[in-house]
Protein backbone atom coordinates (compact mmCIF):
# COMPACT_ATOMS: atom_id res chain seq x y z
CA UNK A 1 0.00 0.00 0.00
CA UNK A 2 1.39 3.40 -0.98
CA UNK A 3 0.15 6.51 0.79
CA UNK A 4 0.86 10.09 -0.21
CA UNK A 5 -0.19 13.66 0.35
CA UNK A 6 -0.99 15.74 -2.71
CA UNK A 7 -0.63 19.44 -1.88
CA UNK A 8 -2.64 21.67 -4.18
CA UNK A 9 -2.46 25.34 -5.07
CA UNK A 10 -5.50 26.80 -6.89
CA UNK A 11 -6.41 29.74 -9.06
CA UNK A 12 -8.69 32.18 -7.21
CA UNK A 13 -12.42 31.39 -7.47
CA UNK A 14 -11.99 27.71 -8.37
CA UNK A 15 -12.28 26.15 -4.89
CA UNK A 16 -15.86 24.81 -5.02
CA UNK A 17 -15.45 23.47 -8.57
CA UNK A 18 -12.21 21.64 -7.69
CA UNK A 19 -13.63 20.26 -4.42
CA UNK A 20 -16.61 18.78 -6.28
CA UNK A 21 -14.27 17.02 -8.71
CA UNK A 22 -11.83 15.82 -6.04
CA UNK A 23 -14.64 14.22 -4.03
CA UNK A 24 -15.42 11.99 -7.01
CA UNK A 25 -11.88 10.68 -7.51
CA UNK A 26 -11.26 7.12 -6.31
CA UNK A 27 -8.39 6.53 -3.82
CA UNK A 28 -8.53 10.02 -2.31
CA UNK A 29 -9.01 9.26 1.38
CA UNK A 30 -9.31 12.77 2.74
CA UNK A 31 -9.59 16.32 1.48
CA UNK A 32 -8.76 19.33 3.65
CA UNK A 33 -9.23 22.98 2.70
CA UNK A 34 -6.37 24.81 4.39
CA UNK A 35 -4.91 28.26 4.99
CA UNK A 36 -1.25 28.96 4.30
CA UNK A 37 1.07 27.77 1.51
CA UNK A 38 -1.49 25.37 0.03
CA UNK A 39 -5.21 25.68 -0.64
CA UNK A 40 -6.08 21.98 -0.46
CA UNK A 41 -4.28 19.00 1.07
CA UNK A 42 -5.46 15.57 -0.06
CA UNK A 43 -4.42 12.21 1.26
CA UNK A 44 -4.20 9.39 -1.28
CA UNK A 45 -3.93 5.64 -0.79
CA UNK A 46 -3.10 3.33 -3.71
CA UNK A 47 -1.71 -0.17 -4.31
CA UNK A 48 1.05 0.75 -6.80
CA UNK A 49 3.05 3.83 -7.80
CA UNK A 50 1.43 3.74 -11.25
CA UNK A 51 -1.94 4.21 -9.58
CA UNK A 52 -0.58 7.21 -7.70
CA UNK A 53 0.28 8.78 -11.05
CA UNK A 54 -3.28 8.11 -12.26
CA UNK A 55 -4.70 9.87 -9.21
CA UNK A 56 -2.36 12.88 -9.54
CA UNK A 57 -3.26 13.06 -13.25
CA UNK A 58 -6.95 13.19 -12.39
CA UNK A 59 -6.25 15.92 -9.82
CA UNK A 60 -4.24 17.93 -12.38
CA UNK A 61 -7.15 17.70 -14.82
CA UNK A 62 -9.73 18.85 -12.26
CA UNK A 63 -9.54 22.41 -13.67
CA UNK A 64 -8.47 25.45 -11.67
CA UNK A 65 -5.29 23.77 -10.40
CA UNK A 66 -2.24 26.05 -10.47
CA UNK A 67 0.29 23.57 -9.07
CA UNK A 68 0.45 20.24 -7.20
CA UNK A 69 3.20 18.79 -5.03
CA UNK A 70 3.12 15.08 -4.25
CA UNK A 71 4.81 13.81 -1.07
CA UNK A 72 4.95 10.04 -0.62
CA UNK A 73 4.69 8.84 3.00
CA UNK A 74 7.75 6.77 3.94
CA UNK A 75 6.71 6.04 7.51
CA UNK A 76 3.71 6.98 9.62
CA UNK A 77 2.67 6.98 13.26
CA UNK A 78 -0.98 7.71 14.10
CA UNK A 79 -3.55 7.27 16.85
CA UNK B 1 -14.97 4.59 -2.57
CA UNK B 2 -15.88 8.21 -3.13
CA UNK B 3 -16.21 10.79 -0.39
CA UNK B 4 -19.91 11.55 0.00
CA UNK B 5 -20.40 12.72 3.56
CA UNK B 6 -18.18 14.50 6.04
CA UNK B 7 -16.95 12.20 8.79
CA UNK B 8 -17.92 14.72 11.46
CA UNK B 9 -21.54 14.85 10.26
CA UNK B 10 -21.83 11.06 10.15
CA UNK B 11 -20.45 10.91 13.69
CA UNK B 12 -23.22 13.20 14.97
CA UNK B 13 -25.95 11.54 12.88
CA UNK B 14 -25.03 8.10 14.24
CA UNK B 15 -24.95 9.27 17.84
CA UNK B 16 -28.18 11.24 17.62
CA UNK B 17 -29.97 8.25 16.08
CA UNK B 18 -28.49 6.01 18.79
CA UNK B 19 -29.67 8.45 21.48
CA UNK B 20 -33.20 8.51 20.11
CA UNK B 21 -33.36 4.71 20.06
CA UNK B 22 -31.85 4.57 23.58
CA UNK B 23 -34.65 6.86 24.81
CA UNK B 24 -37.21 4.40 23.40
CA UNK B 25 -35.42 1.45 25.01
CA UNK B 26 -35.25 3.08 28.45
CA UNK B 27 -38.96 3.84 28.27
CA UNK B 28 -39.75 0.21 27.35
CA UNK B 29 -37.47 -0.96 30.20
CA UNK B 30 -39.33 1.40 32.54
CA UNK B 31 -42.66 -0.19 31.57
CA UNK B 32 -41.31 -3.74 32.03
CA UNK B 33 -39.72 -2.86 35.39
CA UNK B 34 -42.89 -1.17 36.66
CA UNK B 35 -45.54 -3.63 35.48
CA UNK B 36 -43.84 -7.02 35.06
CA UNK B 37 -40.32 -7.60 36.42
CA UNK B 38 -39.66 -5.61 39.59
CA UNK B 39 -36.52 -7.44 40.73
CA UNK B 40 -33.47 -5.89 38.97
CA UNK B 41 -31.37 -9.10 39.24
CA UNK B 42 -34.07 -11.17 37.58
CA UNK B 43 -34.73 -8.46 34.97
CA UNK B 44 -31.03 -8.29 34.10
CA UNK B 45 -30.55 -12.05 33.55
CA UNK B 46 -33.87 -12.60 31.78
CA UNK B 47 -33.31 -9.69 29.39
CA UNK B 48 -29.96 -11.14 28.32
CA UNK B 49 -31.26 -14.73 28.11
CA UNK B 50 -33.85 -13.53 25.60
CA UNK B 51 -31.55 -10.88 24.16
CA UNK B 52 -28.84 -13.32 23.13
CA UNK B 53 -31.29 -15.13 20.82
CA UNK B 54 -32.72 -11.89 19.43
CA UNK B 55 -29.23 -10.51 18.80
CA UNK B 56 -28.12 -13.71 17.03
CA UNK B 57 -31.31 -13.65 14.94
CA UNK B 58 -30.86 -9.98 13.96
CA UNK B 59 -27.16 -10.47 13.17
CA UNK B 60 -27.94 -13.49 10.95
CA UNK B 61 -30.72 -11.54 9.24
CA UNK B 62 -28.33 -8.65 8.59
CA UNK B 63 -25.84 -11.17 7.08
CA UNK B 64 -28.24 -12.00 4.23
CA UNK B 65 -26.69 -10.78 0.97
CA UNK B 66 -28.80 -8.50 -1.20
CA UNK B 67 -27.33 -7.15 -4.43
CA UNK B 68 -23.83 -8.46 -3.61
CA UNK B 69 -23.73 -6.82 -0.16
CA UNK B 70 -25.15 -7.89 3.19
CA UNK B 71 -28.19 -6.04 4.54
CA UNK B 72 -26.09 -5.05 7.57
CA UNK B 73 -23.54 -3.25 5.36
CA UNK B 74 -26.18 -0.53 4.94
CA UNK B 75 -25.85 0.12 8.69
CA UNK B 76 -22.10 -0.46 8.93
CA UNK B 77 -20.18 -0.73 5.62
CA UNK B 78 -17.49 -2.83 7.36
CA UNK B 79 -20.00 -5.63 8.09
CA UNK B 80 -20.08 -8.66 5.81
CA UNK B 81 -21.50 -11.50 7.85
CA UNK B 82 -21.57 -13.00 11.34
CA UNK B 83 -18.15 -14.42 12.19
CA UNK B 84 -16.25 -16.03 15.05
CA UNK B 85 -14.05 -13.70 17.07
CA UNK B 86 -10.29 -13.69 16.51
CA UNK B 87 -7.83 -14.54 19.27
CA UNK B 88 -6.70 -10.88 19.49
CA UNK B 89 -10.26 -9.77 20.22
CA UNK B 90 -10.97 -12.16 23.13
CA UNK B 91 -9.35 -10.01 25.85
CA UNK B 92 -11.18 -6.88 24.74
CA UNK B 93 -14.49 -8.75 24.52
CA UNK B 94 -14.03 -10.14 28.03
CA UNK B 95 -13.41 -6.62 29.39
CA UNK B 96 -16.34 -5.12 27.42
CA UNK B 97 -18.56 -7.99 28.66
CA UNK B 98 -17.58 -7.35 32.29
CA UNK B 99 -18.22 -3.62 31.79
CA UNK B 100 -21.64 -4.25 30.27
CA UNK B 101 -22.58 -6.73 33.02
CA UNK B 102 -21.70 -4.31 35.83
CA UNK B 103 -23.33 -1.36 34.06
CA UNK B 104 -26.54 -3.25 33.23
CA UNK B 105 -26.97 -4.60 36.77
CA UNK B 106 -26.60 -1.02 38.06
CA UNK B 107 -28.96 0.30 35.38
CA UNK B 108 -31.79 -2.09 36.27
CA UNK B 109 -31.33 -1.32 39.95
CA UNK B 110 -31.61 2.43 39.27
CA UNK B 111 -34.59 1.87 37.00
CA UNK B 112 -36.37 -0.09 39.74
CA UNK B 113 -35.76 2.81 42.16
CA UNK B 114 -36.62 5.81 39.94
CA UNK B 115 -39.15 4.40 37.41
CA UNK B 116 -39.20 7.68 35.41
CA UNK B 117 -36.91 7.30 32.35
CA UNK B 118 -36.19 11.04 32.28
CA UNK B 119 -34.77 10.73 35.81
CA UNK B 120 -32.66 7.65 34.98
CA UNK B 121 -30.95 8.63 31.72
CA UNK B 122 -29.23 11.85 32.89
CA UNK B 123 -27.22 9.83 35.41
CA UNK B 124 -25.47 8.15 32.47
CA UNK B 125 -24.15 11.51 31.28
CA UNK B 126 -21.91 11.92 34.34
CA UNK B 127 -19.81 9.12 32.83
CA UNK B 128 -18.20 11.74 30.57
CA UNK B 129 -15.98 12.83 33.47
CA UNK B 130 -14.69 9.30 33.92
CA UNK B 131 -14.02 9.02 30.18
CA UNK B 132 -12.07 12.30 30.05
CA UNK B 133 -9.82 11.17 32.89
CA UNK B 134 -9.31 7.73 31.33
CA UNK B 135 -8.57 9.19 27.89
CA UNK B 136 -6.11 11.67 29.32
CA UNK B 137 -4.20 8.70 30.77
CA UNK B 138 -4.51 6.28 27.85
CA UNK B 139 -4.62 8.34 24.65
CA UNK B 140 -1.98 11.02 25.33
CA UNK B 141 -4.76 13.53 25.07
CA UNK B 142 -4.96 15.73 28.15
CA UNK B 143 -8.36 17.41 28.42
CA UNK B 144 -8.33 21.10 27.62
CA UNK B 145 -10.07 23.79 29.64
CA UNK B 146 -12.92 23.80 27.09
CA UNK B 147 -13.38 20.03 27.56
CA UNK B 148 -13.34 20.32 31.34
CA UNK B 149 -15.81 23.22 31.25
CA UNK B 150 -18.15 21.33 28.94
CA UNK B 151 -17.92 18.22 31.09
CA UNK B 152 -18.78 20.14 34.23
CA UNK B 153 -21.73 21.79 32.47
CA UNK B 154 -22.95 18.38 31.26
CA UNK B 155 -22.47 16.84 34.70
CA UNK B 156 -24.30 19.54 36.64
CA UNK B 157 -26.96 19.61 33.96
CA UNK B 158 -27.38 15.85 34.26
CA UNK B 159 -27.70 16.04 38.04
CA UNK B 160 -30.29 18.82 37.77
CA UNK B 161 -32.18 17.09 34.97
CA UNK B 162 -32.31 13.85 36.90
CA UNK B 163 -33.71 15.44 40.04
CA UNK B 164 -36.50 13.40 41.51
CA UNK B 165 -39.68 15.42 41.32
CA UNK B 166 -40.48 14.44 44.89
CA UNK B 167 -37.21 16.16 45.88
CA UNK B 168 -35.81 13.04 47.58
CA UNK B 169 -32.17 11.99 47.43
CA UNK B 170 -31.45 8.27 47.46
CA UNK B 171 -27.87 7.81 48.74
CA UNK B 172 -27.74 4.10 47.86
CA UNK B 173 -28.84 4.85 44.30
CA UNK B 174 -26.16 7.57 43.93
CA UNK B 175 -23.49 5.16 45.19
CA UNK B 176 -24.61 2.57 42.65
CA UNK B 177 -24.46 5.21 39.89
CA UNK B 178 -21.02 6.60 40.73
CA UNK B 179 -19.26 3.44 41.89
CA UNK B 180 -20.87 0.68 39.80
CA UNK B 181 -22.94 1.80 36.84
CA UNK B 182 -20.75 4.54 35.37
CA UNK B 183 -17.37 2.78 35.84
CA UNK B 184 -18.97 -0.24 34.13
CA UNK B 185 -20.03 1.95 31.20
CA UNK B 186 -16.51 3.43 30.92
CA UNK B 187 -14.98 -0.06 30.64
CA UNK B 188 -17.62 -1.01 28.07
CA UNK B 189 -17.10 2.17 25.97
CA UNK B 190 -13.31 2.02 26.03
CA UNK B 191 -13.05 -1.66 25.07
CA UNK B 192 -15.77 -1.44 22.43
CA UNK B 193 -13.84 1.47 20.91
CA UNK B 194 -10.63 -0.58 20.97
CA UNK B 195 -12.49 -3.40 19.20
CA UNK B 196 -13.94 -1.00 16.61
CA UNK B 197 -10.49 0.42 15.84
CA UNK B 198 -9.03 -3.08 15.30
CA UNK B 199 -8.35 -4.38 11.80
CA UNK B 200 -9.83 -7.81 11.05
CA UNK B 201 -8.30 -9.41 7.94
CA UNK B 202 -6.83 -5.97 7.12
CA UNK B 203 -10.31 -4.40 7.16
CA UNK B 204 -11.98 -2.28 9.88
CA UNK B 205 -13.84 -4.25 12.52
CA UNK B 206 -17.65 -4.00 12.29
CA UNK B 207 -20.09 -2.86 14.95
CA UNK B 208 -22.64 -5.67 14.38
CA UNK B 209 -20.23 -8.50 15.27
CA UNK B 210 -18.90 -6.44 18.19
CA UNK B 211 -22.45 -6.06 19.58
CA UNK B 212 -23.30 -9.72 18.95
CA UNK B 213 -20.27 -11.00 20.85
CA UNK B 214 -20.70 -8.42 23.59
CA UNK B 215 -24.22 -9.73 24.26
CA UNK B 216 -22.94 -13.33 24.29
CA UNK B 217 -20.17 -12.53 26.79
CA UNK B 218 -22.47 -10.35 28.91
CA UNK B 219 -25.12 -13.10 29.06
CA UNK B 220 -22.53 -15.56 30.36
CA UNK B 221 -21.12 -13.14 32.95
CA UNK B 222 -24.55 -11.95 34.14
CA UNK B 223 -25.80 -15.51 34.49
CA UNK B 224 -22.73 -16.57 36.48
CA UNK B 225 -22.91 -13.55 38.83
CA UNK B 226 -26.63 -13.96 39.53
CA UNK B 227 -26.24 -17.73 39.91
CA UNK B 228 -23.51 -17.18 42.53
CA UNK B 229 -25.59 -14.48 44.28
CA UNK B 230 -28.86 -16.42 44.38
CA UNK B 231 -29.75 -19.68 42.68
CA UNK B 232 -33.44 -18.89 43.18
CA UNK B 233 -33.07 -15.61 41.27
CA UNK B 234 -31.43 -17.45 38.39
CA UNK B 235 -34.21 -20.04 38.16
CA UNK B 236 -36.81 -17.26 38.41
CA UNK B 237 -34.98 -15.44 35.59
CA UNK B 238 -35.44 -18.43 33.27
CA UNK B 239 -39.15 -18.56 34.15
CA UNK B 240 -39.45 -14.79 33.68
CA UNK B 241 -37.64 -14.94 30.33
CA UNK B 242 -40.08 -17.53 29.00
CA UNK B 243 -43.10 -15.65 30.41
CA UNK B 244 -42.25 -12.11 29.20
CA UNK B 245 -40.19 -12.91 26.10
CA UNK B 246 -42.23 -10.61 23.80
CA UNK B 247 -41.42 -7.53 25.95
CA UNK B 248 -37.81 -8.61 26.49
CA UNK B 249 -37.37 -9.31 22.76
CA UNK B 250 -38.72 -5.85 21.98
CA UNK B 251 -36.35 -4.03 24.33
CA UNK B 252 -33.28 -6.05 23.27
CA UNK B 253 -34.16 -5.79 19.58
CA UNK B 254 -34.37 -2.00 19.81
CA UNK B 255 -31.23 -1.85 22.01
CA UNK B 256 -29.31 -3.81 19.36
CA UNK B 257 -29.64 -0.96 16.86
CA UNK B 258 -28.85 1.72 19.46
CA UNK B 259 -25.58 -0.07 20.29
CA UNK B 260 -24.62 -0.83 16.69
CA UNK B 261 -24.88 2.87 15.78
CA UNK B 262 -23.07 3.90 18.97
CA UNK B 263 -20.20 1.43 18.39
CA UNK B 264 -19.85 2.62 14.79
CA UNK B 265 -19.63 6.22 16.05
CA UNK B 266 -16.97 5.17 18.59
CA UNK B 267 -14.76 4.24 15.63
CA UNK B 268 -15.05 7.79 14.30
CA UNK B 269 -14.43 9.91 17.40
CA UNK B 270 -13.27 10.00 20.99
CA UNK B 271 -15.37 8.11 23.55
CA UNK B 272 -15.83 11.24 25.70
CA UNK B 273 -17.18 13.32 22.81
CA UNK B 274 -19.42 10.40 21.73
CA UNK B 275 -20.78 10.38 25.25
CA UNK B 276 -21.33 14.14 25.17
CA UNK B 277 -23.39 13.92 21.97
CA UNK B 278 -25.26 10.91 23.31
CA UNK B 279 -26.41 13.12 26.20
CA UNK B 280 -29.13 14.35 23.80
CA UNK B 281 -31.00 11.16 24.73
CA UNK B 282 -32.29 12.91 27.87
CA UNK B 283 -34.23 15.31 25.64
CA UNK B 284 -35.61 12.59 23.41
CA UNK B 285 -36.92 10.72 26.44
CA UNK B 286 -39.12 13.61 27.69
CA UNK B 287 -42.16 12.85 25.46
CA UNK B 288 -41.97 9.21 26.51
CA UNK B 289 -41.77 10.20 30.19
CA UNK B 290 -44.82 12.46 29.85
CA UNK B 291 -46.70 9.61 28.16
CA UNK B 292 -45.67 7.01 30.74
CA UNK B 293 -46.48 9.30 33.70
CA UNK B 294 -50.17 8.91 32.75
CA UNK B 295 -50.05 5.18 33.41
CA UNK B 296 -47.30 4.79 36.01
CA UNK B 297 -46.81 6.02 39.55
CA UNK B 298 -44.65 9.11 38.95
CA UNK B 299 -45.42 12.67 38.03
CA UNK B 300 -43.51 14.59 35.38
CA UNK B 301 -44.84 18.06 36.10
CA UNK B 302 -46.43 18.05 39.56
CA UNK B 303 -44.08 20.60 41.16
CA UNK B 304 -43.36 23.69 38.99
CA UNK B 305 -40.10 24.60 40.82
CA UNK B 306 -38.60 21.15 40.40
CA UNK B 307 -39.79 21.06 36.81
CA UNK B 308 -37.95 24.35 36.09
CA UNK B 309 -34.77 22.92 37.67
CA UNK B 310 -35.17 19.84 35.49
CA UNK B 311 -35.57 21.91 32.32
CA UNK B 312 -32.54 24.06 33.28
CA UNK B 313 -30.53 20.88 33.70
CA UNK B 314 -31.53 19.67 30.25
CA UNK B 315 -30.58 23.04 28.73
CA UNK B 316 -27.17 22.83 30.43
CA UNK B 317 -26.56 19.34 29.03
CA UNK B 318 -27.39 20.57 25.51
CA UNK B 319 -25.10 23.60 25.90
CA UNK B 320 -22.27 21.43 27.16
CA UNK B 321 -22.67 19.08 24.22
CA UNK B 322 -22.71 21.95 21.72
CA UNK B 323 -19.53 23.40 23.24
CA UNK B 324 -17.88 20.02 22.77
CA UNK B 325 -19.04 19.71 19.21
CA UNK B 326 -18.10 23.19 18.04
CA UNK B 327 -14.69 23.71 19.61
CA UNK B 328 -12.10 21.80 17.63
CA UNK B 329 -9.14 23.07 15.63
CA UNK B 330 -7.32 20.84 13.16
CA UNK B 331 -4.14 21.69 11.27
CA UNK B 332 -1.24 20.28 9.28
CA UNK B 333 2.31 21.32 10.15
CA UNK B 334 4.95 20.89 7.43
CA UNK B 335 8.42 20.43 8.85
CA UNK B 336 11.87 20.58 7.26
CA UNK B 337 14.75 18.99 9.14
CA UNK B 338 18.29 20.31 9.54
CA UNK B 339 21.17 18.44 7.89
CA UNK B 340 22.62 15.46 9.82
CA UNK B 341 19.26 14.90 11.51
CA UNK B 342 17.66 11.43 11.61
CA UNK B 343 14.12 11.80 10.29
CA UNK B 344 13.05 8.70 12.22
CA UNK B 345 14.17 10.27 15.51
CA UNK B 346 12.55 13.57 14.57
CA UNK B 347 9.17 11.94 13.86
CA UNK B 348 9.31 10.23 17.27
CA UNK B 349 10.07 13.54 19.03
CA UNK B 350 7.15 15.23 17.23
CA UNK B 351 4.84 12.30 17.98
CA UNK B 352 5.34 12.84 21.72
CA UNK B 353 3.85 16.35 21.54
CA UNK B 354 0.32 16.35 22.94
CA UNK B 355 -2.27 17.19 20.30
CA UNK B 356 -0.35 15.51 17.48
CA UNK B 357 -2.63 12.79 16.08
CA UNK B 358 -0.41 11.61 13.20
CA UNK B 359 3.16 12.08 12.00
CA UNK B 360 4.35 11.12 8.53
CA UNK B 361 7.92 11.03 7.24
CA UNK B 362 7.70 12.30 3.67
CA UNK B 363 9.71 12.06 0.47
CA UNK B 364 9.74 15.38 -1.38
CA UNK B 365 9.71 19.07 -0.53
CA UNK B 366 9.03 18.56 3.20
CA UNK B 367 10.58 15.99 5.53
CA UNK B 368 7.79 15.52 8.05
CA UNK B 369 4.06 16.27 8.17
CA UNK B 370 2.25 16.37 11.53
CA UNK B 371 -1.51 16.39 11.88
CA UNK B 372 -2.81 18.36 14.85
CA UNK B 373 -6.11 18.22 16.73
CA UNK B 374 -6.64 20.68 19.56
CA UNK B 375 -9.51 22.58 21.16
CA UNK B 376 -8.33 26.16 20.55
CA UNK B 377 -5.74 28.00 18.42
CA UNK B 378 -4.25 29.33 21.65
CA UNK B 379 -3.48 25.75 22.63
CA UNK B 380 -1.85 25.38 19.21
CA UNK B 381 0.72 27.99 20.22
CA UNK B 382 1.24 26.80 23.79
CA UNK B 383 1.17 23.11 23.12
CA UNK B 384 2.49 22.70 19.58
CA UNK B 385 4.49 25.71 18.32
CA UNK B 386 6.51 26.19 21.52
CA UNK B 387 7.30 22.48 21.63
CA UNK B 388 8.34 22.41 17.95
CA UNK B 389 10.61 25.40 18.49
CA UNK B 390 12.23 23.48 21.31
CA UNK B 391 13.20 20.56 19.05
CA UNK B 392 16.79 21.00 17.89
CA UNK B 393 16.63 19.12 14.58
CA UNK B 394 13.97 21.34 12.96
CA UNK B 395 15.14 23.82 10.31
CA UNK B 396 11.72 25.41 9.68
CA UNK B 397 8.03 24.61 9.87
CA UNK B 398 4.77 26.04 8.55
CA UNK B 399 1.30 25.79 10.07
CA UNK B 400 -1.68 25.16 7.78
CA UNK B 401 -5.01 25.43 9.59
CA UNK B 402 -7.75 23.15 8.24
CA UNK B 403 -10.88 25.15 7.46
CA UNK B 404 -13.00 22.19 6.34
CA UNK B 405 -12.29 18.51 5.91
CA UNK B 406 -13.85 15.46 4.27
CA UNK B 407 -12.68 11.97 5.12
CA UNK B 408 -13.59 8.63 3.60
CA UNK B 409 -15.57 6.55 6.07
Amino acid sequence: MIKAYVLILLYVGKLEEVLDKLRKIENIKSIAVTTGDYDIITRVSVEKLEELMEVTDKIQLAGGIKRTTTSVIEKEIEL
Amino acid sequence: MRIRIRKRYLFYILLTASSLIAAVTTSIDGVISYFYIKNPWIFCVSVFLVGVFITIFLSLFLSIPVGGKSIGSRIDPSFRRVRLIKRDEVGYHVMAGIGNTVNTLGYFYILSVFIDPSAVLPFFQVVILYLLITESLSEKDTPTLAEIESSIIVTFGAIMASISLSGEINVMALLVIFLIMNPGWVVLAIYQRKLKLMKINKKPNDSINIRLWNVIFTTVFTSVIVLLYSRTYFIDSIRTASKYYPWLSLTMGVTFFAYVLYIRALGLGKASISQAVKASTIIFVIPFSILLSRYMDFSFSANPTLLIIKIMGIVLVVLGVMTFALTEVKAYVFINAKGNQSIDELTKKIWHIRGVTAVSALAGKHDVLAKIRIRTLGKGYERIIRKLEGIDGIEKFSWESILKEWEEI
